[in-house]
């Protein structure tokens, strides 16, 4: 089974894992306007999110603005 | 070295233009005439030791005058405060007297016809010698615009002959490059008094008609490419009686407000050198001459403003008046000075800068200090700990 | 009154509103509206994948507000300038809010992290606001290093204790040359005021307002304070007059000249 590490949790993926970066955040459910996203420590440009791959096993991190002082 | 900080403010020059404070400062004449004693007890009821612009006018007007024993009161409070019941001695070393410059009002001017002279770095170091034997851990080499002889490079080495002698070791002497005072810096050197003489170009142009000192602008720079190159004191001053005293005051005080502001880690100094007879110089021809009073308004005025910075008063002053300004805010004193090159030993007859009205041996400056309830203090710092 | 200059772009508000601890975004909303404030600050955190919450960031309006994210939950250098990147890669925004705080009880700022990271920060171009304890010598320290402003607590976040470092704040005032933004721990409309008597540039406000009854209402008595304060300043404060008391004259000695 295919796994990702997605914000340091290990995530099955029955079904394989998404092809790009944006059907990942498109399953997850995640609003791709307003996410930033690593993986493997590397920065992802947004508009770079639809040609990026995503192969098995790499550290995905997805972060996002919230309320802060 | 000063770092990459965003310092956004003008430079020293537009400061002083914008203000109108490089020429005669006639823009502030009517302002200090009008200053109202009710203006005066404001300016002295804020807190004593910060700086504003409008608090030392307010201070150094004629209106001023009238509270000048509330001003000595606030200023004496405020002095023993920060510096606690000390003096802190010194002594000038005068170096050589062979001068490029022919400043009007100097006796090493250049235009003066006297054997000139200049102490090698073994005399230099038996001046100190002697210096070091009364007491004294604190020196200032002084010297003419004599860059030829009294090189950097002689600084230097005069500098690491004394280091060991001497717990500080400051310098008074023509305007060198930032990097010339960092290499004076490693040597050993920690401070550098350089006197803008006067802020008022019209009256420094007259004053200083030729050599290297004639440039206003670079004169007025050198403060900041000695607190660039790291050095932790910096003594500034104007020589009382060039020009109107008030006029002179407000420059200076812009001059050190800018330079604390934008070097953080250096300390500033203000001397007080009043206009004394010198060879071929003679007094009654400059028209602007401080009385005792003028004096202490200024005195006491710079330290409401300025709590922290070192009010330094050489030998020129009369020992009566020296023994009473040491309770008025007064930090820093030199004793039984001679500023001619080679004058502690005695052996050569060369010309004073200035004749001296205070020749008390420092022993009995010291005794007077004592008496007045205060500690003379001969060594504050050891460099040498840690360079 | 005279507009708020930070890295060479003017603000007529000095009022910055931080936007955590509100009940809901459209509280915090509101609250921003009310507050007159031109910045606001956010933080990073991870999505939480199982859980689709509220996207806050929708609510604020990016043409009106300047978005400034801060590095909470940092606590080390590395960290803050790991955050600092990501948020400059979600938003394009260079302006960053510097807080490294590894104690947890106190959220208190570390300074030896908090210089490690400004002059990184500061060096990949970033606009560099950095929250700092009210320590006047690191104040300077950052200033040389180049951040756009120093950003001293008054007292510790959430504690709504006013200034406590009082004495402190005085001194980094009177030697900053860049803005000085008090953050953290004004809890009342009279303690921002009464920083920006004694000459604060600007204030941070958070806590106070996003856990008051009414935080719309609450907004809009700190936006009057710092305006009252900032007025009052710009004018000229009264000192309180402490005047010297005679004991034996010192300048009897001068004659008549």
């Amino acid at each position: 089974m295919e796994v990702l590490k997605i914000n340091g949790v290990e995530k099955q993926f029955p079904a394989g894992i998404p092809q790009t970066l944006t059907e990942l955040l498109e399953q997850l459910n995640i609003n791709q306007a307003t996410v930033v996203a690593e993986i493997d420590d590397k920065i992802i440009e947004r508009q770079n999110f639809s040609q990026t791959r995503v192969s098995p096993g790499q550290s995905i991190e997805l972060v996002r603005f919230v309320g802060g002082g | 070295m000063l770092g990459p900080g965003k310092y956004t403010s003008a430079d020293i020059r537009t400061i002083l233009a914008e203000k109108g404070l490089d020429g005669d400062g006639r823009r502030w004449h009517h302002r200090l005439e009008n200053i109202h004693p009710d203006d005066v007890e404001m300016a002295l009821s804020e807190p004593a030791g910060s700086y504003n612009f409008e608090k030392l006018l307010t201070l150094i007007s004629p209106a001023g005058r009238k509270f000048l024993e509330e001003m000595a009161q606030l200023a004496h409070q405020l002095t023993v405060q920060r510096f606690g019941r000390t003096i802190r001695l010194y002594a000038p070393l005068y170096l050589s007297n062979d001068c490029t410059n022919s400043c009007r009002y100097c006796g090493f001017n250049k235009e003066n016809k006297f054997e000139r002279t200049r102490l090698t770095i073994d005399q230099a170091v038996e001046e100190a010698n002697i210096i070091a034997s009364e007491g004294f851990r604190d020196i200032l080499l002084v010297s003419s615009e004599d860059r030829q002889f009294v090189s950097v490079d002689y600084l230097a080495e005069l500098a690491r002959k004394l280091r060991g002698k001497f717990s500080s070791i400051s310098i008074e002497v023509y305007q060198l490059s930032s990097a010339e005072y960092a290499k004076l810096f490693e040597s050993g050197i920690e401070g550098v008094t350089l006197y803008q003489e006067t802020y008022n170009r019209e009256a420094y142009r007259y004053y200083h008609p030729s050599g290297p000192k004639s440039d206003f602008d670079n004169r007025l720079d050198s403060p900041d490419h000695i607190a660039a190159a790291g050095m932790r004191e910096v003594g500034l001053g104007v020589l009382l009686g060039l020009t109107d005293w008030r006029i002179e005051t407000l420059a200076l005080a812009e001059h050190a407000h800018y330079l604390i502001k934008r070097y953080w880690q250096s300390h500033v100094s203000f001397s007080f050198p009043r206009l004394r007879p010198a060879y071929e110089i003679e007094c009654s021809q400059f028209r602007h001459l401080l009385s005792d009073k003028d004096l202490v308004q200024m005195i006491t005025a710079l330290r409401l403003c300025f709590a922290d910075a070192g009010l330094v008063l050489s030998t020129r002053e009369r020992a009566e008046l020296r023994d009473h300004l040491v309770k008025l805010g007064i930090t820093k004193l030199s004793a039984g000075s001679k500023t001619n090159p080679g004058g502690y030993s005695g052996h050569s007859g060369a010309i004073e800068q200035f004749e001296i009205d205070d020749n008390r041996s420092p022993a009995h400056v010291a005794a007077m200090i004592k008496q007045q309830g205060f500690e003379p203090v001969w060594k504050d710092w050891d460099i040498a700990f840690i360079r | 009154m005279d507009n708020l200059i930070i890295a060479g772009r003017e603000f007529n508000s000095r009022l910055l509103i931080g936007t955590g601890k509100f009940a809901s975004c459209e509280l915090m909303a509101e609250a921003i509206e009310k507050s007159g404030t031109e910045i606001v600050t956010v933080a990073l955190r991870r999505v939480d994948i199982e859980n689709e919450d509220d996207d806050m960031l929708s609510a604020i309006d990016r043409t009106k507000y300047l978005l400034l994210p801060n590095t909470s939950g940092a606590r080390s250098a590395d960290e803050a300038i790991r955050l600092g990147k990501l948020a400059r890669a979600a938003t394009g925004i260079k302006w960053l809010k510097l807080e490294v705080t590894p104690d947890p009880y106190y959220l208190l700022p570390d300074p030896v992290e908090t210089l490690k990271a400004a002059e990184i920060l500061v060096k990949d171009d970033f606009v560099v606001l950095p929250y700092i304890n009210a320590d006047p010598i690191l104040a300077k320290k950052l200033e040389d290093v180049g951040t756009a402003t120093v950003m001293p607590l008054a007292s510790p976040i959430g504690s709504n204790q006013g200034l406590k470092t009082r004495a402190s704040l005085e001194i980094i005032i009177e030697q900053a040359n860049i803005p000085v933004v008090v953050d953290a721990g004004l809890g009342l409309p009279s303690h921002a005021a009464d920083a920006m008597e004694i000459g604060a540039d600007a204030v941070l406000v958070n806590t106070a307002i996003a856990t008051a009854t009414e935080p719309a209402e609450m907004a809009t008595a700190f936006k009057l304070a710092v305006e009252a304060g900032r007025m009052a300043y710009e004018t000229g404060l009264p000192s309180v007059s402490k005047r010297a008391s005679a004991s034996s004259p010192l300048t009897g000695f001068l004659r008549e000249q």
